[in-house]
């Protein structure tokens, strides 16, 4: 490594469990809390690898094995076999050790990875973190993507919490987290129940947004509304339906004239009872003029009947009214 | 925005135009040698957009000065030829496209003027009926306090019968044109808009009165007027505004001294978005109920722009029926809707145009007098 993390020598002695200041978690990496299982196999197989600890005051800090220690607490133990560090070993020392003895072992989650960039940051000598250390410690060595998942640990508790469950992806989780505290909670705890994709993530957070702008209000305040509080409560709809009806709610919120087109139109288009052959389809967002007619057919039978329908569906005062009304949005021309 | 640094091409150090230019500015100057440089101190700035509203650069255009205006094929354009004397503005409107379309923009002044008057010449030579403008790349009477450009347009103009020149602002700097022999071949041109528009969205321009109170000094002055609102920006109650602003520009202009109305809902760039909600934070203008236009823009869904069009269109006519109105960039449905015939029916856009301009500006396409 780039730095002096492999001066740092320790011993192993037993050291007091009461010596570790419990509530020291600067170096710590991991996200688990849960000693559960953990300390049923210290008990039957003993504690295999002895946790790290720097001699600071009369007692320790803990550097690495917060979830063995805590395991060790359940089960009564009084003392401990720990690696001691020397007491004037550098701080990005430890945190190197920090880091590698997590990262070594396994693949550490975006969060215990954003918590360790941010550990070696504040103690790198220089400011940085050189990339040799990072790069042998598993973590992202492009500058950019770095910064950004460095901001992940910083971010609500209750986001921190959807990127572990995989509920907030890292992109997601990077434009909520730029969001203030209130809003940026209320999408994670709203994406926890959805459970829905980035895209339609990314939808939700943009018209939420945007309306909320528009009106001069709080995001929270558009999350809250009477509509979207149902849907999510609804017993009897499974998430997909949820996501679903919040993003179709959200849409005529933020856009009720193309919504209350859209909806005019297919209400039209039910009425000129097609069949399944026949598809009609309006201009893009009723912005060109050419609507677009498309035809199924395999024998020349099929052919013949479409063409009567389209006979019919030419003289249909629906079809006129789908014709002249679009520049209305097809409101006020017949209702639905 | 003041000019706070005036930076010159090497190239054109020496020409009189700089040296007038810098004489009136009276800010320090810094010789580059390429555009480059000026960009990069520019871009080095924490608003670059704001910034390069700051800094004027003289230079040479090495491109052409007359240039087809930017219209796209799926909406009807008016065939207007741009003079491009410059580009950028001092000004800061939330919705000005400049913003995004230059990178990084920069006030820009072309002193080259001996090419640009070759380019008009030729252009004034060629039979037919031109409608030249400056104001497409930059507001036409910003430069007013540090150059003469437009009085001496003003008088090239004055000597031919065959092109308007329109000088379209939303300034005041009138001053110097006033005592002009025009002979109307000069229209004078304010954008307008409500006042809550003007309010919140056209930092550093004159307000509404001021621009009323300038066109009608204009016409008073005898030269033709014309007046665009665009962008027509739609929010609740926006008719009774507009109405409202119809109802002053008559009461400030004879409605038979107006070459021609135009108006043009906002539509914009998807780049230019993030631009303004970074930069107006408290800017509201993107929310609307915008759609992907068939030329990529962003546009009002088109029943809420032909709702707010007509309404418009209806309060001009209605005191003015005898007023060339046009929509600036929209499709026939459109036209139809908001004034009642498509352009075709009036032999298209640009002769409707150049007809206004005959009939309001004396010219004459056969003429020889160039």
């Amino acid at each position: 490594m780039a730095s002096d993390g492999g001066l740092a020598e320790a011993y192993t002695r037993l050291i007091p469990l009461a010596d570790i200041d419990p509530g020291d978690e600067r170096f710590r990496i991991t996200t688990r809390r849960d000693g559960d299982t953990l300390h049923l196999s210290l008990q039957r197989i003993g504690l295999l690898a002895a946790p790290l600890v720097l001699p600071r005051g009369p007692g320790f800090i803990l550097v690495s094995g917060f979830r063995r220690v805590d395991g060790c607490r359940r089960l009564g133990w009084r003392t401990i076999p720990a690696r001691v560090l020397e007491a004037q070993t550098a701080t990005y020392a430890c945190a190197l050790k920090a880091v590698a003895e997590n990262s070594l072992e396994r693949s550490l989650n975006l969060i215990e990875t954003s918590r360790a960039l941010l550990l070696l940051e504040q103690h790198a000598p220089a400011g940085s973190i050189p990339s040799e250390d990072a790069s042998a410690l598993g973590l992202p060595t492009h500058a950019g993507l770095a910064a950004k998942v460095k901001t992940l640990c910083r971010m609500p508790e209750e986001v921190q919490a959807a990127v572990l469950e995989e509920a907030l992806s890292f992109a997601m989780a990077c434009e909520i987290g730029q969001l203030e505290e209130g809003p940026a909670v209320a999408f994670a705890r709203l994406f926890r129940r959805l459970k829905t994709s980035l895209n339609k993530q990314r939808e939700i957070v943009t018209l939420v947004s945007e309306i909320a702008c528009r009106e001069g209000i709080d995001s929270r305040a558009v999350l809250s509304e009477p509509g979207v509080l149902g849907v999510q409560d609804a017993e009897d709809l499974d998430r997909n339906q949820k996501t679903q009806r919040i993003r179709r709610l959200l849409r005529q919120r933020r856009f009720p004239a193309l919504a209350a087109a859209e909806d005019h139109f297919h209400a039209l288009r039910r009425r000129l009872k097609l069949g399944e052959n026949l598809q009609l389809a309006p201009p893009r967002d009723f912005e060109g003029t050419r609507f677009t007619l498309t035809l199924n057919f395999e024998r020349l039978e099929e052919v013949g009947r479409l063409r009567a329908k389209l006979d019919e569906l030419v003289e249909h005062p629906d079809f006129k009214i789908l014709m002249t009304g679009k520049g209305r949005g097809f409101a006020g021309t017949s209702g639905p | 925005m003041k000019i706070a640094a005036l930076y010159i091409d090497a190239q054109v150090a020496d020409r009189p135009d700089t040296l007038g230019i810098r004489r009136r500015l009276g800010v320090p100057a810094k010789m580059v040698a390429n555009a480059d440089d000026v960009y990069a101190d520019v871009a080095a700035a924490e608003d670059p957009i704001g910034n390069g509203k700051q800094v004027l650069f003289l230079t040479r255009n090495k491109g052409a000065f007359l240039k087809d205006c930017p219209g796209t094929r799926h909406y009807t354009c008016c065939g207007y030829r741009i003079l491009h004397i410059g580009s950028y503005c001092t000004m800061d409107c939330s919705y000005c496209i400049l913003q995004a379309y230059f990178h990084p923009p920069v006030l820009q002044y072309y002193v080259n003027h001996e090419d640009m008057v070759r380019e008009l010449e030729h252009c004034l030579s060629e039979p037919g009926i031109k409608r030249i403008g400056t104001g497409e790349f930059t507001d036409s009477l910003i430069w007013e306090p540090w150059t003469d450009l437009s009085r001496t347009l003003t008088l090239r103009f004055a000597c031919q019968d065959r092109a308007v020149l329109e000088l379209k602002t939303k300034t005041v700097n009138i001053s110097s044109l006033l005592d002009l022999d025009h002979r109307r071949k000069t229209i004078l041109a304010w954008s307008l808009n409500t006042e809550r528009v003007i309010r919140s969205e056209e930092r550093g321009t004159a307000s509404l009165n001021a621009r009323l109170r300038a066109a009608a000094q204009a016409a008073q002055a005898g030269y033709p007027i014309a007046f665009h609102f665009d962008p027509v920006v739609i929010t609740d109650g926006c008719e009774e505004d507009y109405r409202q602003v119809v109802k002053r520009l008559f009461a400030a202009v004879p409605p038979e001294q107006i070459v021609w109305i135009s108006l043009g809902a906002f539509r914009f760039m998807p780049d230019l978005k993030p631009v303004i909600q970074r930069r107006f934070p408290d800017s509201r203008i993107v929310y609307g109920e915008f759609i992907a236009g068939l030329d990529g823009k962003a546009r009002y869904f088109k029943p809420l722009r032909m709702k707010v069009l007509r309404s418009l269109a209806q309060a001009i006519l209605s005191q003015a029926p005898q007023t060339c109105v046009y929509m600036c960039m929209e499709d026939d449905e459109v036209w139809r809707h908001a004034l009642g015939f498509s352009p075709a029916e009036r032999g298209g856009l640009a002769r409707m145009l150049d007809e206004a301009a005959v009939r309001h500006c004396g010219l004459n396409a056969g003429s020889c007098r160039s």
